[in-house]
């Protein structure tokens, strides 16, 4: 695997030692007044950027914790440089 | 046996130790260092194959690999690259792909039928009337092909994998690559150098040229080779070939292993900070007409056979070239004894003076601007004739051997396959890199060099240029490499010519799939313009050769043929494996392990029979009789003994554990007692079980709980994702290895654990669904529960898997007296379902959510709080009459029990069966299926069928759950 994804506790590692756990979509929605689609966008739609996404990684053959990193989907490289194109609508929507 | 040189300071063979090997059934002899190639043509052999479609004649061609026509079958192994195979005593060597031996083929009037099988006509000629195919595919598979291997081989050897840190990766041990390696080293930083021969040196390596003050260039390539040896920061692998480059600079590629190493072949991985390609040039083949004719080779074939093993590749030669490199070959073989008739030069010019003169002083006829048209002969070559370039004048001459080369072309897979770019160099004729991937290097012929020093001093510039990389270099010292680079004899005008003066019928662009000059004008009139596409229609390339041979002349000749004013000459592409890669290699070392249990060393002495279940291997059944009927009437009438050790067990505690808990288990985690046992699920986000087992409160936030046994790899984590924005304070320890499970079942179960115990254990004291902790023994721990897995009195004893052993046989020792036996998991498994419990995987699949196995009651609503995972979605699902539902039946008639997995059908398909089994506890078949709300009624009539059962369906009817003892007396006594 050529992605190498730098762990907060482990530091640069192989990508083989990471699982992947999906795109950044922000924390649980309250369940009060939920409709189910907007569940279901939540659980299962994703926007598959051709670009920079910050998504979830777990250390799975390491220290087991869950962090989220930014990747470049057209290069597989990890970024250092923090914009995601999947996340620019959402500090749209903040500001 | 062929004489050999044993004199020249090249060799790399040693005469004076012989090896023997088996060829079509008779002993012969090569010599230590020989492959399994050099030593069949040492013994006379000259046709080592038959070829693929048309089945001609093939033999030692490049010495190198670059075609199949020395794939062999060595000691059961099919399609083995002879030529870079070390021979080794007692090899048992056969040929492949003939019907009677390669000297004498029966198949060979294959070669007379070309006319029937144009470009393409797999796709063209056998798809009318459709029915043809399956029977012409049959015979043409027959037919062709290379080796052939039985479904249920198995390979042979031994095979490893290795995973590299590196600062600079040199791919290449040539000049160029050495000298890389050297000038990274140098610099401080850690240096990987990979070469795909079994020594280094490169083309400098058996060449006897002057390299520079009456040095030669094999001496030279000794001292770099003694240098990069002595240098402590770089790690040569030879024999290894690099097979991929990928971004970020990771390098794969395989080593084969010497006779003192611990593996056959192995894997290696190595991630650079910066990359150096040098992996060189091969040969542009020369096309004419038999062009593979065996006799006819590369010139490095011809010159390494002779300086790197000791052989005289011929007698007679006619040398058809278009390089100095073949003059230079002629000038060598001619001083070693080869009578050279003539040396035909594509060329008319640009010749290396120097060696233009020693030609002429050694009275070599040298033809230029002549190339071979023709080699005769029908197995091996016995006369070639030669044209001028233009095709006016021809001349024959009779001759043994063909040294045929169109010129040079450049390695440049490692560049291209990491999505670097190509261009066309009209100077040289060549491919070269043009955009260069993300630190990576090109260095050496790679770029059309050809000057031994101009090769030496790009290598140089390569290795500070990875130094720059790794921050280890200064740009003033990478200008004075380019500029020392710049003042030496750049890249030499090269030959353009592909094809000689012919029609092209037999004229072989490319060896491995039988393709001709022919097919590929057949494929342009139909319309194909791309080499790339002109490449997958006429299978050019696609061989395990990987293109070596076709892959610079097919672009070359589409961009001629085509004559369109302004073609741009594209290359076709590479992809990884650049060098044919065994399966073996890549499957490595680790496929056949799993996982035992503390209690397996036991189980085995007392006749277990093993099953891998997920990443465990488990006591199946204890007997050969696979329905286990004595194991499970000693359950429900004595007492047994299962290992549990595979559950998942884990701890949780921390001052956020309950949240946690809460989160991802279906119940109010919030209502557990201490000293109570309560069983729960996990569901995913849709609502779907993943997971069942039994929490048990230690303390304030602070848990014991089990999952299943295929679920332990996952839990930490899914309990983590699941918590991930939550920033709760919680520490998970996976406890699954550190204790070991006994579970002690059956009437006398409270008997037993009596005699090992001093506490109070009757059922006042420690009742159904309780948690206790106490020492067996006074000596060890122990945290018991009663639960009613498989429907009686059982404790499920959790002890510290050091002591599990001792407890077996306390345990084993105190049961006696009421015939205490072991029991296996299949027992477990007919137990438990007459008891209607479930086993997730079995009685669920990927869809089946906590709501169709009945297991609502589990599920509290109202702690919409804890955002639990899978509630939003259970609600959802609560009135969905679409859903399949878990149902127990008996069958009809008193007929066997369906097998697992058979379906549940009327006119279509409308459920499954979960698990189903004779039962001789109640004396009939039973089982649990998942069947459509609408037939979950108690009485539905189910019709099942089976795999293969025809009209022969098996009756059942839905009956309430649990079949066995359904007021649970049984477990509460």
């Amino acid at each position: 695997m050529a992605l190498t994804i730098t762990c907060p506790i482990c530091g640069k590692r192989n990508g083989y030692e990471f699982k992947f756990g999906g795109e950044e979509k922000g924390p649980r929605p309250e369940e009060k007044d939920l409709t189910p689609e907007a569940w279901c966008d939540y659980v299962h739609m994703n926007k598959c950027v051709a670009g920079v996404q910050q998504e979830w990684w777990f250390h799975k053959d390491g220290c087991g914790s869950w962090f989220p990193i930014y990747r470049d989907t057209t290069t597989n490289l990890e970024q250092e440089d923090q914009k995601a194109t999947n996340q620019e609508g959402k500090n749209d929507e903040q500001v | 046996m062929m004489n050999r040189f044993n004199h020249l300071p090249t060799l790399k063979v040693d005469t004076t130790q012989k090896i023997a090997f088996i060829y079509k059934g008779k002993k012969h002899y090569g010599v230590k260092g020989d492959t399994v190639a050099t030593a069949l043509y040492a013994n006379g052999i000259r046709i080592f194959a038959r070829s693929l479609k048309y089945h001609r004649p093939r033999g030692l061609y490049s010495l190198d690999g670059e075609c199949s026509n020395t794939c062999m079958e060595v000691d059961g192994i099919p399609n083995v690259r002879c030529e870079n195979t070390l021979l080794e005593d007692g090899m048992v060597i056969k040929e492949q792909n003939v019907k009677g031996s390669a000297e004498n083929d029966y198949m060979s009037f294959l070669d007379k039928l070309d006319w029937l099988m144009p470009a393409g006509f797999y796709y063209n000629v056998m798809h009318k009337p459709a029915k043809i195919w399956p029977i012409a595919m049959k015979q043409i598979r027959k037919a062709a092909g290379l080796g052939k291997i039985s479904p249920d081989y198995e390979m042979p050897g031994k095979f490893d994998e290795v995973f590299l840190n590196t600062d600079v990766c040199v791919i290449g041990g040539g000049p160029a690559g050495m000298m890389a390696a050297l000038s990274s080293a140098q610099k401080g930083l850690r240096v990987i150098l990979m070469e795909s021969r079994p020594w280094l040196g490169g083309f400098f390596e058996y060449r006897s040229g002057q390299y520079k003050d009456r040095q030669a260039l094999h001496e030279r390539a000794l001292f770099l080779a003694n240098e990069v040896a002595a240098h402590e920061n770089i790690r040569s692998f030879t024999s290894t070939s690099a097979v991929g480059t990928y971004n970020n600079n990771l390098v794969t590629g395989f080593q084969i292993g010497k006779k003192e190493d611990v593996f056959d072949q192995r894997y290696i991985e190595i991630r650079a900070k910066s990359v150096v390609a040098a992996a060189g040039c091969i040969e542009r083949p020369l096309i004419f007409d038999n062009n593979e004719r065996p006799g006819v080779m590369q010139i490095a074939c011809a010159l390494r056979l002779a300086k790197t093993y000791g052989l005289l590749p011929g007698k007679k030669a006619v040398f058809s070239i278009g390089h100095d490199l073949g003059l230079e070959a002629a000038l060598e073989l001619h001083d070693l004894g080869l009578a050279i008739s003539c040396v035909a030069d594509i060329r008319e010019d640009g010749h290396d003076p120097e060696l233009l003169k020693k030609i002429e002083d050694k009275k070599i006829p040298l033809l230029k601007g002549w190339v071979a048209t023709k080699a005769h002969g029908s197995k091996l070559v016995n006369k070639i004739s030669l044209a001028s370039v233009d095709g006016l004048v021809s001349k024959s001459f009779d001759c043994d051997l063909v040294v045929a080369s169109a010129g040079i072309t450049p390695v440049t897979g490692h560049i291209t396959v990491a999505q670097g770019t190509l261009k066309y160099d009209n100077h040289t004729g060549c491919f070269l890199p043009d955009q260069m991937p993300e630190k990576m290097h090109a260095a050496g012929r790679v770029l059309g060099l050809n000057d031994p020093l101009s090769v030496e001093a790009s290598g140089t510039l390569a290795g500070l240029q990875a130094a720059f990389d790794c921050e280890n270099c200064s740009i003033q010292e990478i200008g004075e490499a380019r500029k020392a680079l710049e003042n030496l004899p750049g890249p030499v005008r090269g030959t353009k010519l592909v094809t000689a003066p012919v029609k092209g019928r037999k004229s072989f662009i490319c060896f491995d799939e039988d393709a001709t000059i022919k097919n590929i004008k057949q494929a342009i009139e139909k319309g194909f313009d791309v080499p790339e596409l002109i490449k997958r229609f006429t299978a050019t390339g696609l061989g395990p050769g990987q293109g070596g041979i076709p892959g610079h002349n097919l672009p070359l000749y589409v961009a001629k043929y085509q004559t369109l004013p302004d073609v741009s000459i594209r290359p076709t592409n590479v992809r990884p494996p650049l060098v044919p890669t065994l399966i073996s290699t890549y499957a490595g070392v680790n496929h056949k392990m799993f996982k035992i249990t503390p209690m397996d060393e036991m189980q085995r002495k007392d006749g277990g029979i093993f099953r891998n279940l997920g990443v465990w291997q488990r006591a199946r059944y204890f007997s050969n009789d696979l329905t286990c009927k004595k194991e499970i009437e000693n359950v429900r009438s004595n007492v047994g003994m299962l290992d549990g050790s595979t559950l998942g067990k884990f701890r949780i505690h921390g001052s956020d554990a309950l949240k946690a808990l809460q989160r991802v288990f279906v119940s109010d985690m919030s209502k557990v007692k201490q000293g109570r046992v309560k069983y729960s699920a996990m569901c995913n986000d849709d609502g779907c079980v993943i997971d069942d087992g039994v929490v048990v409160k230690q303390g304030e936030n602070d848990y014991y709980f089990t999952t299943s046994s295929g679920r332990a790899g996952q839990t930490v984590e899914w309990i983590r994702y699941h918590t991930r924005y939550d920033g709760w304070t919680f520490a998970l320890v996976n406890l699954t290895d550190s204790l070991g499970v006994i579970n002690l079942s059956g009437p006398n179960a409270r008997k037993v654990l009596e005699k090992v115990v001093d506490i109070d254990i009757s059922n006042e004291a420690f009742g159904y669904s309780e948690y206790k902790e106490f020492k067996i023994q006074d000596t060890v721990q122990t945290r018991a529960m009663r639960l009613g897995f498989v429907g009686e009195l059982s404790y499920e004893l959790h002890v510290p898997s050091s002591y599990v052993k001792a407890v077996w046989l306390m345990l084993n020792e105190a049961g006696k007296e009421f015939n205490i036996k072991n029991f296996g998991v299949e027992a477990q498994n007919v137990l438990r379902m007459e008891k209607c419990h479930i086993i997730l995987g079995q009685e669920s699949e990927q869809r089946t959510n906590l709501l169709d196995l009945g297991l609502g009651f589990l599920w509290d609503r109202n702690k919409t709080e804890a955002k639990t995972v899978g509630a939003v979605a259970l609600r959802q699902a609560e009135n969905d009459q679409t859903r399949l539902k878990l149902v127990g039946f008996k069958t009809e008639n008193n007929t066997r029990a369906p097998r697992d997995g058979a379906l549940v059908v009327d006119e279509k398909v409308r459920g499954y069966i979960c698990t189903a089994r004779d039962s001789f506890s109640l004396n009939e078949a039973v089982g649990m299926a998942l069947v459509e709300g609408e037939l979950s009624k108690i009485g539905t009539r189910l019709e099942i069928y089976e795999d293969e059962c025809g009209d022969d369906r098996i009756y059942g009817k839905v009956v309430k759950m649990p079949f066995y003892d359904p007021e649970g007396t049984r477990m509460k006594m």
